[in-house]
C-alpha cells in the first residue's frame, strides 16, 4: 500500500484542456474522495493514475515512485469501474481469480503458461492450486459471496455484482484502490448499505482509497478527505468538516450542503464586526475581508427562526413563509426577506406547529455563522 | 520516440501488416490495373521497385501511354456496346425487380395475406443458389429440349416460350433471383413508413387506395430508389448469369472483360473495361450514400403506433396468388436441376425417362477433387478472413480508424470480375508472380468476402465495452493476454457466424472462380462452369445440387448461431 501524489498534472485531449493544475497528495491508508460535477475531469484523472490516459504533463507517483513508464498493467492499481465490468464469460470465482492467473502466468515457464491459458479459457479444465483457491475462497467470505463462487455474473444482483468488482479488485492487493462511482448504478437503499461495506472495508484493509463520486453526501459520509473539482481544476482540498464550515468558493459552499448565497458590500470593519449592505439589509459577520464586493454564505441551519423569547440576535430580518418543506427530523422553510429567498432548517419536534405559507416570521443569525467569500 | 517505438511492437505490427496487406492485394492492384488502361500492356510494378532495369522498362512504358483506350470507349465501338447493353440490363432488372417488389413488400408488411409464413421462407430461397446455377437451370426449362417449352408447344405455341440465350433471358433470370436483396428493405419500409399520416388521411375521409397512392407510397419512394441502385449494382456486377445465357452477338460488359483477358490477353482492353466496370458501380455506390443521407427513413412522428393489418379477401388474394407466383419460379428452377441429376435421360418431356444414381457416383469419384478444392479453399480463405477482421475490427472499434473501415468497403464495390482482372495483371510476373496459384485465389476470396465478415466481427466487438477489456488489463493482463482470455471468447459466437458465411460464399463464388483457379485448383463451381460449357447437363446438375445442399446446411448453422447469440 502506497501514498499517491500528483503533481502539476495536466491533460488535453486534442487540444481541449480537461485537467489543469492537478496537485493532489495522498496518504497512506487514507481514503480519499474527488468530488465534482459530471464532465469536470474526476474519470480522467483516476484513468491517469491508472494509467489508460498518459497525462499530457505531470507526474504521477504511487508509494513515492515515478509511474510515467509503467504501462496499466504494471501499476497494481485495483480499479472498480461504474459499470462493474465483470467479464461476463466467466463465473464469481474465475472472475475473482483472474489477476491471481496473470500472476502465476508471469512467473511460469511456457509448459505451465499453456495451462494457465486453458485454466483462464475454461477453469473446468485445469485445476487451481490450493493458495488461489484459498485466496479466493477468503475474500468471497469477506464479501458475503461464498455461496455464490459458481455462478454468472449475469445471475447476480447489482449489489452482488458491485461486491464481485471489489473483490477482484482488493485480490490481487493493490497499492491502491481507485473506485469510479461505484455506487450509482444501486438503488438508494443499496447504495447506503454499500457505503458501510465500502468503509468497513476500506478501514479494515488500510488500503489507500480514491473514490469518485458527484454526490456531495456520499463524499461526505465516507472520506477522509475530499478534493472538490471543477472544470479540471481542484477547487479546495479538506476534511469534510472543513470543507463545509470554510469553504473558500460560493461553488463549493453551494455543492458541499445547501447554502444561501447573497451578494453584498462591505461598508464597514470596525472592531471584529464587518457590516454588510445586501439589498436594504445590513447583515453583521465575524470575518474579516479585505475586499470590497463580497459573497454572504449562510447555511440554512444557522438561521433560527425567531418566537420572541430568544432575540437578542446581532442579525434579524423580517419575512414571509414562502414554502415549507417536512423532511422528516428537520423543517425547511423557504422564507421571502426582502428580494431574497433565504432558506432555513428548522429541528422539528413531534408535536410542534409547522409554520404556514403566508406567515410572517423573524430570522435571526449570529455574526460567527456568516462567511464572507 | 516511444509512439515510433511501439509503431514495431505488438499492436503497432500488426497493423502494419494489415495495411501492407490491403495495399499489396488491394489498392496496387486496382491502381495497376488503372495505369494498364493507359500503357495497354501489363506494367510491373513490383519488379521496377527491385531493378533499375525493369524500373526504366516501366519509365518507357509511362512515356509511350497513350488514351487510346479511352477513345475508343467513346467511339461507338465495340466496347462501347457492351457498356449501354449492361446498363440497359440493369436498368431493366431493377426496375422490374421494384415492380414485383411492391406488392410482395406490401402483402408481407401490410396485410394478413395468405401463406405469408411460407411465402416469407420461400423468398430466401433464390440467395443460395448462385446465378451461374439459375441461368443453367433455365436453360433445361426454357431451352429447346426443356419441359416448359414441351407444355408450350402442348398448348399450341411455337418455338420457345422465352429464348433463354437472350436479353430476355438473362433478365428473367436475374429478376427471380435478385429480387429478395430488394424485398426486404421494401417491406422494412412499408412498416415503418408514417403511420399516423396515413390515418390522418383516411380520417379526412380518403378512401384506401387513395391513401395508398397519395401518402404511403410517396413516404417509401426514397427507400425504393435507394433499393433500385443496389439492385442495378448487384445485376451489373453479376457474372453468372451472362457467361451462361449471353450468346455471342449480345455484348455485356462483364463477359467482354473476361473475353478479353482470358481468350485474347488483351491486357489493355481488359484494364480499360475495368476501370469502366469499377467507375460505374462506384457512382451507383456513392449515389445509393448520397440518397440515403440525412435520411433517417423509419422516422416515426408522434407516438409509434401499431399497424392494423389488412384483411380485405378481395386484396389478400390476389397477392398471395402473385407472391406465390414469384417465389415458385426459383423453386421450380432448383427442382428442375434436382430432377436432372437423377434422370437417366431427359428429352423434351415433362419427367425425365427414369432415374438413377450414376450422376452422383460419378461426382462423388471423377469430380472429388473438385468438392476437396472447394473446401480447402474456401477454409483458407475462412482462416484469412478470421484473422483479419478481428484485427480490422478491433481497430476500426476501439481506434476508430476510419482508413481500414474505408479499404474494406471497397471490395463491396468493386466487381468480382473486375477485381480478378486487377490481381492477375499485377501478380503476373516476377518477383511476385501468384497468378495461377492458390494462394492469391484464396487472397482474392477473402478480400472479396472480407467486408461481410468485418461486419459481423464489428458488431460484436462493439457489444463488448472496452471497460471490460481494461478491467483484465488493470487486473495484470498485457493486451495480448486481455485479448486471448477476455476478448476472443466473448467475441466467438460472431466470428463462428461470420467465418461460415465466408466458407458459403467462397464455394458460391463464380467470376473469381472461372477468371483465376488453375486447372490444378479447380473447385465446384468452375468444374459445373465447365461441364455447362460442354453441354453435361446431368453431371452439372448433380454437383449443382451437392453444392447448394452444401450451401444450405451451413447457412442454417450461421443462423443458428448468429440467432443464438442475439446480444
Ligand atoms: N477520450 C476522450 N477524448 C476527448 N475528450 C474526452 C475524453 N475523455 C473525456 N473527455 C472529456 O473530458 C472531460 C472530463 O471527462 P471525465 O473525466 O469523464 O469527467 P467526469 O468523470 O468528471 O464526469 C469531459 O468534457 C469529456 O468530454
Ligand atoms: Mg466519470
Amino acid at each position: 500500500m502506497g501514498s499517491v501524489v500528483l503533481e502539476q498534472l495536466r491533460k488535453d485531449f486534442s487540444g481541449v484542456t480537461v485537467l489543469q493544475n492537478i496537485n493532489l497528495d495522498i496518504n497512506e491508508g487514507e481514503f480519499f474522495a474527488l468530488l465534482g460535477p459530471s464532465g469536470c475531469g474526476k474519470t480522467t484523472t483516476m484513468r491517469c493514475i491508472a494509467g489508460f490516459e498518459t497525462p499530457t504533463s505531470g507526474t504521477i507517483k504511487i508509494g513515492g515512485k515515478d509511474v510515467a513508464n509503467l504501462p496499466p498493467n504494471e501499476r497494481n492499481c485495483g480499479m472498480v469501474f461504474q459499470s462493474y465490468a465483470l467479464f461476463p464469460h466467466m463465473n464469481v470465482f474465475d472472475n475473482v481469480a483472474y489477476s491471481l492467473n496473470i500472476k502465476e502466468l508471469k512467473k511460469s515457464n511456457p509448459l505451465k503458461k499453456i495451462g494457465v491459458y486453458t485454466r483462464m479459457l475454461n477453469s473446468k479444465l485445469v485445476k487451481y492450486p490450493k493458495e488461489i483457491e484459498k485466496k479466493v475462497m477468503d475474500i468471497l467470505e469477506y464479501v458475503e459471496l461464498t455461496n455464490h463462487a459458481k455462478k454468472l455474473t449475469s445471475e447476480l444482483s447489482g449489489g452482488q455484482q458491485q461486491r464481485v468488482a471489489l473483490a477482484r479488485a482488493l485480490v490481487m492487493e493493490p497499492e491502491v484502490l481507485l473506485m469510479d462511482e461505484p455506487l450509482s448504478n444501486l438503488d438508494l437503499k443499496l447504495r447506503h448499505t454499500m457505503r458501510n461495506t465500502i468503509r468497513r472495508i476500506q478501514q479494515d484493509l488500510k488500503i489507500t482509497t480514491i473514490f469518485v463520486t458527484h454526490d456531495q453526501e456520499e463524499a461526505m459520509s465516507m472520506a477522509d478527505r475530499i478534493a472538490v473539482m471543477k472544470d479540471g481544476e481542484i477547487l479546495q482540498i479538506g476534511t469534510p468538516t472543513d470543507l463545509y464550515s470554510n469553504p473558500k468558493t460560493s461553488f463549493i459552499a453551494d455543492f458541499v450542503g445547501t447554502s444561501n448565497i447573497l451578494e453584498g458590500t462591505v461598508v464597514s470593519a470596525e472592531n471584529d464586526l464587518t457590516i454588510v449592505q445586501v439589498g436594504n439589509q445590513q447583515i453583521k459577520s465575524k470575518m474579516k475581508k479585505d475586499k470590497k464586493e463580497v459573497q454572504v454564505i449562510i447555511r440554512p441551519e444557522n438561521i433560527i427562526v425567531l418566537n420572541g423569547e430568544n432575540d437578542n440576535y446581532d442579525n434579524t430580518f423580517e419575512g414571509v413563509i414562502h414554502l415549507a418543506t417536512y423532511l422528516g427530523n428537520t423543517v425547511r422553510y423557504d422564507v421571502k426577506v426582502g428580494d431574497h429567498m433565504l432558506v432555513v432548517d428548522t429541528i422539528y419536534e413531534s408535536g410542534a406547529n409547522i409554520k404556514q405559507s403566508g406567515e410572517k416570521v423573524r430570522l435571526g443569525v449570529s455574526p460567527e455563522r456568516v462567511l464572507l467569500i | 520516440m516511444r509512439k515510433i517505438k511501439s509503431l514495431f511492437t505488438g499492436l503497432g505490427l500488426v497493423k502494419l501488416l494489415i495495411y501492407g496487406f490491403f495495399l499489396l492485394f488491394l489498392i496496387i492492384p486496382l491502381l495497376s490495373v488503372f495505369l494498364v488502361a493507359f500503357t495497354n500492356e501489363p506494367i510491373n510494378l513490383f519488379g521496377s521497385l527491385i531493378s533499375l532495369e525493369q524500373l526504366q522498362t516501366t519509365m518507357n512504358q509511362f512515356k509511350n501511354a497513350t488514351l487510346d483506350n479511352f477513345k475508343s470507349i467513346f467511339s461507338y465501338g465495340h466496347y462501347f456496346e457492351g457498356l449501354i447493353n449492361s446498363l440497359k440490363l440493369s436498368f431493366i432488372v431493377s426496375i422490374w425487380v421494384l415492380v414485383i417488389c411492391i406488392p410482395i413488400a406490401f402483402g408481407i408488411a401490410r396485410t394478413n395475406m395468405p401463406f405469408k409464413k411460407t411465402i416469407s421462407a420461400l423468398v430466401t430461397v433464390p440467395l443460395v443458389i448462385p446465378t451461374f446455377i439459375s441461368a443453367y437451370a433455365f436453360i433445361i426449362m426454357f431451352g429447346r429440349a426443356g419441359w416448359v417449352t414441351y407444355i408450350y408447344e402442348k398448348l399450341g405455341g411455337e418455338g420457345m416460350l422465352i429464348d433463354p440465350y437472350s436479353m430476355t433471358g438473362i433478365a428473367i433470370v436475374q429478376i427471380f433471383f435478385f429480387f429478395p436483396y430488394a424485398l426486404w428493405p421494401m417491406v422494412a419500409a412499408f412498416k415503418v413508413s408514417d403511420i399516423s399520416l396515413e390515418e390522418a388521411s383516411r380520417n379526412m375521409g380518403a378512401k384506401g387506395w387513395l391513401t395508398f397512392i397519395t401518402v404511403t407510397f410517396p413516404l417509401v419512394i426514397p427507400g425504393m430508389l435507394s433499393t433500385a441502385l443496389v439492385i442495378f449494382a448487384v445485376s451489373f456486377s453479376d457474372f453468372g448469369t451472362p457467361i451462361i445465357l449471353a450468346p455471342s452477338d449480345l455484348n455485356l460488359i462483364v463477359v467482354d472483360a473476361y473475353r478479353e483477358i482470358s481468350g485474347f490477353f488483351n491486357w489493355g482492353g481488359a484494364a480499360i473495361l475495368t476501370v469502366i466496370m469499377i467507375a460505374v458501380a462506384g457512382f451507383v455506390y456513392w449515389l445509393q450514400n448520397y440518397m440515403l443521407k440525412g435520411r433517417d427513413y423509419g422516422v416515426v412522428s408522434g407516438k409509434p403506433k401499431q399497424v392494423k393489418l389488412i384483411d380485405h379477401k378481395a386484396l389478400t388474394i390476389p397477392l398471395s396468388i402473385f407472391s406465390g407466383f414469384v417465389v415458385i419460379v426459383p423453386l421450380l428452377a432448383m427442382g428442375t436441376v434436382i430432377l436432372q441429376s437423377f434422370a437417366t435421360t431427359w428429352g423434351k418431356d415433362p419427367l425425365p425417362n427414369g432415374y438413377t444414381l450414376d450422376h452422383y457416383r460419378t461426382i462423388f469419384t471423377s469430380s472429388l477433387g473438385n468438392i476437396q478444392n472447394s473446401l480447402i479453399l474456401a477454409a483458407g480463405a475462412l482462416i484469412l478472413s478470421v484473422v483479419l477482421a478481428i484485427f480490422v475490427s478491433y481497430f476500426v472499434v476501439r481506434y476508430r480508424s476510419t482508413t481500414l473501415d474505408f479499404m474494406t468497403t471497397i471490395p463491396l464495390i468493386v466487381p468480382g470480375i473486375a477485381f480478378g482482372i486487377a490481381l492477375i495483371q499485377t501478380f503476373n510476373t516476377a518477383p511476385l508472380q501468384l497468378t495461377g496459384t492458390a494462394i492469391i485465389l484464396i487472397i482474392a476470396y477473402t478480400i472479396r468476402r472480407l467486408p461481410y465478415m468485418v461486419r459481423s466481427t464489428v458488431g460484436t466487438m462493439k457489444s463488448i465495452k472496452q471497460d471490460i477489456e481494461e478491467a483484465a488489463v488493470n487486473l495484470g493482463a498485457s493486451t495480448l493476454t486481455a485479448a486471448i482470455t477476455v476478448i476472443g471468447p466473448l467475441m466467438l459466437p460472431g466470428i463462428a457466424a461470420g467465418s461460415i458465411l465466408v466458407f458459403v460464399t467462397v464455394i458460391k463464388e463464380t467470376s473469381i472462380s472461372i477468371l483465376m483457379a488453375p486447372a490444378e485448383w479447380a473447385p465446384m463451381s468452375l468444374a459445373i462452369f465447365q461441364n455447362v460449357l460442354r453441354a453435361e447437363y446431368y453431371s452439372a446438375a448433380a454437383m449443382s445440387v451437392v453444392l447448394v445442399v452444401m450451401v444450405l446446411v451451413l447457412q442454417a448453422i450461421a443462423n443458428r448461431l448468429s440467432g443464438r447469440n442475439g446480444l
